[in-house]
């Protein structure tokens, strides 16, 4: 869930932090991946390619810094056998920084995924950690899709899109995580 | 030779001096040595050093050459002339006096991190590997000792390790060919030594046909499993870092029991937080411990693979 289900005073102060974040954000995208970062993700990807989790493929690129995954719903689960596809974007520092990750659309009706294809889950943002690796985000997620039992948008899609409008990317939302059974 | 490295040494040098035993030897030599440099002359040397050193920054190597020499000429028993001079060397690629003059500066300082670092790199220009690694090793050890996060510690490991790659390729080729040799002459002798014993046996059975190939089979596994140290593969796990996913240069342990590449670790609590990346336990940086049985670990394992030197 995000701010914006929060007292008055507290969405205003994450808009103003949204908007002065998203000019960062457009210098930020362009900047090539730190040596680290480069040397890390080979060896990420070279790992995926030999070991991928169940229930994901990754669609070959020339571009280290964007993968494009497809995740294939639990079966058992309400998204069993239907087929999504993450965008995933790493930052100049990663992994210092968290990777960026949303579906691509159509994303999943999921209460925890806006229709833009936003999130909601706390290791993407304020809880992520540098062991964290893109193997173990998309078994998360996966994992998130599975224990849902609804198939719905979260409260405050309608509101959260909309404010979400010139590309915002989710990194710049001050996420309200308070429901951790879904 | 004289090897007091503490005669007439630069500021910047004398701060760097430790041990107060080490301090009154120094003395005692200094006061033994035949004509001391009088003030004047040293000041007049400090000065060419730093004509030299702006010489150097406006890419001058020429003039910034000269302005060392004359250095040298009046005070020569500053290392930081020689290896200066050795980088003004190094720049125009000519490695037989970065050689000379490295060696010179280490005679005067022993623990120059830059001349050992400068005398390796001339070392494995004239594909003197095991001698260029050596002082490279050095290099490495000292500088870590005074700064283990600076450039100049990333730049001597990055050299290092491909000196360490360029002599497993280089052994690692003979190694392979002699075994080639050795594996054309054994199966060839096995071959032979089956066809003379069928000979003499009259009925040459599928039996004997049968145990032919498949020693064969057992001779080749023998080979593979010789050059198996020689063939890359993946580092194991436990000698990788959970960060960077790299072999472990510098690990450090936390009270949690999980091994870190120290550089990285570091970076980790002061940008992303104060806690263990993998068990988010409460974690400060003076908390941190070498853990030296996985540097001994990775140090045997570097010895017999070569190959892991690799950086992509």
């Amino acid at each position: 869930m995000t701010s914006s289900s929060a007292p008055s005073k507290k969405v205003s102060l994450s808009l103003a932090h949204c908007y002065s974040l998203t000019l960062t954000c457009l210098f930020f995208s362009v900047q090539a991946l730190s040596k680290i970062a480069s040397n890390r993700l080979q060896k990420e990807l070279k790992e995926w390619q030999v070991n991928p989790p169940v229930g994901f493929k990754q669609k070959p690129t020339d571009n280290l810094q964007r993968w494009i995954i497809e995740v294939v719903g639990a079966p058992g689960t309400v998204y069993a056998n239907e087929t999504y596809k993450l965008q995933v974007d790493f930052p100049e520092h990663y992994p210092m920084e968290a990777p960026q990750v949303i579906f691509l659309h159509p994303a999943p009706l999921h209460p925890h995924v806006y229709s833009n294809g936003h999130i909601c889950l706390d290791i993407l943002y304020d809880s992520w950690s540098p062991a964290m690796t893109v193997s173990s985000v998309c078994i998360s997620i996966l994992s998130m899709l599975s224990s849902s039992t609804v198939k719905q948008r979260p409260a405050d899609n309608d509101r959260y899109v909309k404010n979400c409008k010139n590309g915002r990317s989710p990194k710049e939302t001050r996420w309200w995580f308070h429901d951790d059974k879904v | 030779m004289d090897n007091d490295p503490f005669l007439f040494p630069s500021i910047r040098e004398r701060r760097k001096r430790r041990g107060e035993r080490e301090r009154g030897a120094a003395k005692g030599r200094a006061a033994m040595a035949p004509l001391p440099v009088p003030a004047s002359v040293a000041k007049q040397a400090e000065q060419l050093k730093q004509d030299g050193n702006s010489y150097f920054k406006k890419e001058r190597l020429g003039a910034a050459i000269d302005a060392y020499t004359e250095a040298i000429t009046l005070c020569p028993d500053v290392a930081i002339y020689w290896t200066n001079r050795a980088l003004c060397y190094r720049k125009r690629n000519e490695w037989k006096k970065v050689e000379e003059d490295c060696r010179r500066a280490l005679q005067l300082d022993s623990n120059s991190v830059k001349a050992h670092y400068m005398l390796g790199l001339a070392l494995l220009e004239k594909h003197d590997y095991s001698g260029g690694i050596k002082e490279l090793e050095k290099a490495l050890e000292l500088g870590r000792g005074a700064n283990p996060a600076s450039y100049m510690v990333e730049e001597i490991w990055q050299v290092l390790s491909r000196a360490k790659y360029m002599e497993w390729e280089d052994s690692s080729s003979k190694r392979a060919s002699r075994l080639q040799n050795l594996r054309e002459v054994c199966e060839k002798a096995l071959i032979d030594y089956y066809f003379i014993d069928a000979s003499e046996a009259e009925d040459s059975s599928k039996e004997s046909d049968h145990s032919q190939s498949q020693q064969l089979e057992y001779l080749r596994e023998v080979f593979n499993k010789a050059a198996q140290a020689d063939t890359p593969s993946e580092v194991p796990d436990h000698l990788c870092c959970k960060i960077t996913l790299d072999i472990f240069r510098d690990p450090v342990i936390t009270p949690s029991g999980i091994t870190y590449e120290r550089a990285v670790l570091l970076d980790h609590l002061q940008k992303v937080g104060k806690f263990d990346p993998v068990t988010r336990e409460l974690l400060e940086p003076h908390q941190l411990v070498p853990n030296l049985a996985i540097k001994e670990a990775v140090q045997a394992f570097l010895r017999d693979h070569g190959w892991a030197y690799k950086m992509s």
